[in-house]
């Protein structure tokens, strides 16, 4: 098999999927290679951010404009994945009152609104604050669905004729002296292998961006940042609390429907494929941010991550939260001779959509065409639905009559039906495919009693064979499921934890595949 | 005030066991419990150690076993302990609902997952499933029951799996407890039956979620094998064990009946301690705080998820007499990089250290507290988990706990 297109976009994160949007709505058909599900970077592992930019507005002015732009345009074209929360940044008696002032200066001239409050208005609004704050000020911050987001982006396009191939990993890139001509792909799940004739390139991989393009011999300037977070187990905020103080590790959460994830950190990473949460980094998260809700410090966490911000380096500077957290288009037919492969990395969710409108006005000018970009106005395409926690909750008041009660979720209320939908739409092709379509496994048990359950009900549809054997993914899903879980292994998470290998080691005798002991395991 | 023989703190097996054996021995005997103990939790078969081949005989490899394992809690009931504790266990489920063995060690049950494990004892409706092969056995799922996936079963068991509807009752609710109440009713079972016999094709043996009654499980298995004419074997599925809480009603009727008192629902908070020994215990009953005496007091109140072991973010603790507990240096060597793995979780050996009389010592090996023993999960030094010997650990140290502290 093998496959032609106008574009070809390799990365399935916010910026892939904006891009193909975006040409879409200008008529390029485009192709998007990923090599995983949607969102598997950073567009995937982050806190949920809906910035305001006043994060940015003392450090990085162009950063924090660039941010409220985005954030209007966002809350008019994707409402339905937006929570719009709000945000306090919050003084404690250590920051003092002199950066507060700074600013808001600074907030004035980003253009972004402030509302300050004396402490006694910011804890009636939020009673779990640390009573001794010394004040606050109210700014557009809210709360976003990123997988959400980048979906919806990718249906749109869809419908506009773009094509996606999710699972299939970028192998090498067809040279023809010095023009890229397409790429070599492998399906990730098939083994398939083909290739993909195309004009032009769009390295779209984030973080990944080096190992595409060292697959031309080139590379570009980046600092890998790993981010950690942590979910807790409950809503602590109905706002997004951050310290009113220069940028720092462990000054922010961010309330995500029914949780809170709490971040982050900012370490070096080199290895993209192997990163873990460190105690160190919980510990450290935990501390910092038990002194904005001292409620914190006995919370319970369901979930650790990280993600790997891609930073695009300047020379000279050390710290990664210096670098800048702006973009990089980067035409390798300019810069290094090679001609119809761009890269764009760097930036953030929150300009995903401005990074793929400088893409596609690019590729416009190259292609000689003169269609303005029109993302900024056009509504995604569930732009009408009622998205919040209610609206979900109303939803299934008419949806578990009709299932007669069958939840296979307990905790996150997910009926069987859900499950059927996706299965009929057929594009899931692993068993994490569906866990990121659903709440499934996302709530306090994370997924300790209904990934059993679900894959019970592949088996009983025969598509046990398409997700590689039940067995296997049980024990696939409770190996990635301990990746997050493991760091926040103390308390009632750990009394928990006592329950699942209690029933998937001891019960169900699931071992090691390469030890299994007398009887364990598969037949 | 009334003052006690011996309390036993934890309704586990350990603890059940141990109060058993105390009222038998003639002790007035006091078992406080926060909640039906995990045996309802994970309770099927009694395990005595895994790793120990079918076909072996238990005894020469146990007590092999135990001899390379000196810290294991085995080493302090040794193999006769272990034997005495069996008997006593079996001696509370007379024929028809027995537990037996399989020829004379360990043998395969299939589990939920189509795996199979291997235990020791095995109840009376288990047995059928040792020896399975996938031409004469058919595994029986139940529509909308979604804590046993019989196509999960039947798939890695590879053999023939059905999906029966349940005609008449719908899926609300639909759970194990529900389920095993209704195979009690005769005429529930007879249909089931029936429904059974309708989809079989020559199989000599029928899998079926463990729900096979509450009351009187051996009554359930004869209605279904006289209507289908096979042998039926229930499976391990997942909690709560509705085998697990017959053997928690077996035991609570046998210890009312011995005349131990039996005090379930409240958590005992506190432990007063003066010169090396516990005076008294208080148990929370809001707002009624009540303190309850005792000459010997037995420690069996499970490990995390029993409340036995509780951790912070720093350490392990022992909430009810701050005992010092065996455990690795620092959080981040609790948990091994992955999940599964051929060695144990380094925070599965944590525990409490005894002597040979099981009572708790410090690191310098002193005993700490003169009429107070451990008893079950919450010992140190071994992995009953992957081990497959969580019972076997309970009701030998539960016996041998109740064991020393009478002849003290």
């Amino acid at each position: 098999m093998d496959l032609k297109t106008e574009v070809l976009i390799i990365g399935g994160g916010a910026t892939g999927a904006g891009i193909s949007r975006d040409l879409a709505l200008r008529g390029i058909p485009s192709l998007l290679v990923e090599k995983g599900d949607f969102t598997s970077g950073a567009s995937g592992r982050n806190q949920g951010l809906l910035h305001s930019g006043a994060r940015y507005a003392v450090s990085d002015l162009e950063a924090a404009k660039e941010c409220i732009i985005e954030n209007r345009i966002l809350r008019r074209i994707a409402p339905h994945c937006i929570e719009d929360t709000d945000g306090l940044f919050v003084s404690l008696p250590e920051d003092g009152t002199e950066y507060r002032a700074t600013f808001l200066r600074a907030c004035a001239e980003a253009g972004i609104d402030t509302l300050p409050l004396s402490p006694r208005e910011a804890l009636s609004m939020e009673p779990k604050l640390n009573p001794r704050l010394i004040g606050a000020v109210q700014v557009p911050d809210g709360a976003i669905d990123p997988f959400t987001l980048v979906v919806e982006n990718a249906r749109d396009a869809e419908s506009r004729g773009a094509r996606f191939l999710l699972h299939t990993e970028v192998t090498g890139l067809i040279r023809d002296g010095l023009r890229i001509t397409g790429v070599r792909a492998k399906d990730r799940i098939t083994g398939n292998e083909f290739t993909i004739a195309a004009p032009w390139v769009i390295n779209a991989t984030g973080a990944w961006a080096n190992q595409i393009l060292a697959f031309a011999g080139l590379t570009i300037g980046m600092a890998l940042s790993k981010g950690s977070m942590l979910i807790t187990n409950t809503r602590l905020s109905e706002r997004v609390i951050n310290r009113c103080r220069p940028p720092a590790s462990g000054d922010i959460i961010v309330p995500n429907d029914t949780v809170s994830i709490l971040g982050t950190t900012s370490l070096r990473v080199e290895d993209l494929e192997h990163y873990e949460v460190t105690p160190e980094e919980v510990s450290f998260l935990v501390e910092e941010l038990s002194k904005v809700i001292p409620a914190i410090r006995e919370e319970r966490f369901t979930r650790a991550y990280a993600g790997v911000r891609p930073l695009v380096q300047l020379a000279g500077v050390s710290d990664d939260r210096e670098i800048s957290r702006g973009f990089a288009l980067i035409d390798h037919g300019s810069v290094d001779g090679l001609t119809g492969l761009i890269t764009i990395t760097g930036g953030k969710l929150m300009t995903y959509r401005l990074m793929a409108e400088k893409t596609a006005d690019f590729i416009c000018e190259r292609l000689g065409l003169h269609v303005p970009c029109i993302t900024h106005s056009q509504p995604l395409p569930g732009a009408g639905r009622g998205h919040t926690l209610k609206d979900r909750l109303l939803r299934l008041r008419h949806q578990i009559p009709a299932s007669r009660g069958e939840l296979l979720c307990d905790c996150e209320l997910v009926p069987r039906e859900t499950i059927d939908a996706i299965l009929r739409e057929g594009k899931v092709r692993e068993l994490q495919d569906i866990l990121h379509r659903t709440r499934l496994a996302k709530g306090t048990c994370q997924g300790g009693f209904c990934v059993y359950r679900l894959l019970g009900v592949l088996n009983e549809m025969r598509k046990e064979t398409v997700l590689g054997g039940s067995n296997r993914a049980l024990r696939d899903f409770l190996e990635e499921r301990w990746k997050g879980i493991r760091p926040v292994l103390w308390g009632t998470s750990l009394k928990e934890e006592e329950l699942i290998e209690s029933i998937y080691k001891g019960l169900f005798n699931l071992a090691p595949e390469a030890t299994l002991p007398p009887g364990g395991g598969d037949l | 005030m009334k003052r006690w023989d011996l309390i036993v703190i934890g309704m586990g097996l350990a603890g059940l066991t141990a109060a058993k054996a105390a009222a038998e021995k003639g002790a007035k005997v006091l078992i406080v419990g926060r909640g039906m103990g995990s045996v309802t939790l994970f309770g099927n078969t009694i395990d005595l150690l895994g790793e120990i081949p079918p076909g072996k005989d238990m005894q020469g490899d146990l007590t092999r076993w135990i001899a390379a394992h000196p810290h294991h809690p085995y080493a302090k009931t040794g193999w006769a302990g272990i034997e005495a504790s069996l008997g006593a266990f079996r001696s509370l489920f007379p024929p028809p609902y027995t537990f037996d063995t399989v020829g004379s060690g360990n043998s395969l049950v299939p589990t939920g997952v189509g795996t199979l494990r291997p235990s020791y004892l095995l109840p009376a409706t288990m047995t059928a499933g040792v020896g399975m092969s996938p031409s004469d056995t058919i595994i029986v799922g139940l529509k909308g029951f979604k804590d046993f996936q019989g196509d999960t079963v039947s798939l890695h068991l590879q053999c023939r799996g059905v999906n029966l509807s349940l005609p008449r009752y719908g899926l609300e609710g639909l759970t194990a407890i529900a389920l095993a109440r209704l195979m009690d009713e005769e005429s529930f079972r007879e249909r089931l039956g029936e429904a059974i016999r309708s989809q079989m094709a020559g199989e000599k043996r029928v899998g079926l979620p463990a729900i096979l009654g509450v009351s009187a499980p051996a009554d359930v298995l004869k209605t279904l094998e006289a209507i289908t004419g096979a042998k039926v074997f229930e499976i391990p599925m997942l909690p709560p064990s509705i085998p697990g809480l017959r053997i928690f009603h077996r035991f609570r009727e046998a210890l009312i009946a011995q005349g131990v008192t039996f005090l379930m629902g409240n958590p005992v908070t506190a432990a007063k301690v003066k010169e090396g020994r516990c005076e008294e215990i208080t148990v929370h009953n809001p707002p009624i705080a009540t303190v309850f005496r005792a000459e010997n007091y037995i420690l069996a109140t499970g490990r995390f998820l029993g409340g036995g072991l509780w951790a912070d973010m720093e350490r392990i603790t022992e909430p009810l007499f701050h005992l010092p507990v065996f455990q690795p240096e620092s959080r981040g060597l609790w948990f091994r990089e992955r999940f599964f793995q051929p060695e144990a979780h380094p925070i599965h050996r944590a525990g409490i250290v005894t002597d040979e009389d099981l009572r708790p010592v410090d690191s310098e090996g002193r005993v700490l507290l003169r009429n107070v023993r451990a008893a079950g999960s919450i010992l140190a030094h071994h992995e009953a988990i992957e081990g497959h010997s969580s019972e076997g650990i309970d009701i030998a140290t539960g016996n041998l706990a109740a064991g020393r502290a009478l002849s003290s």
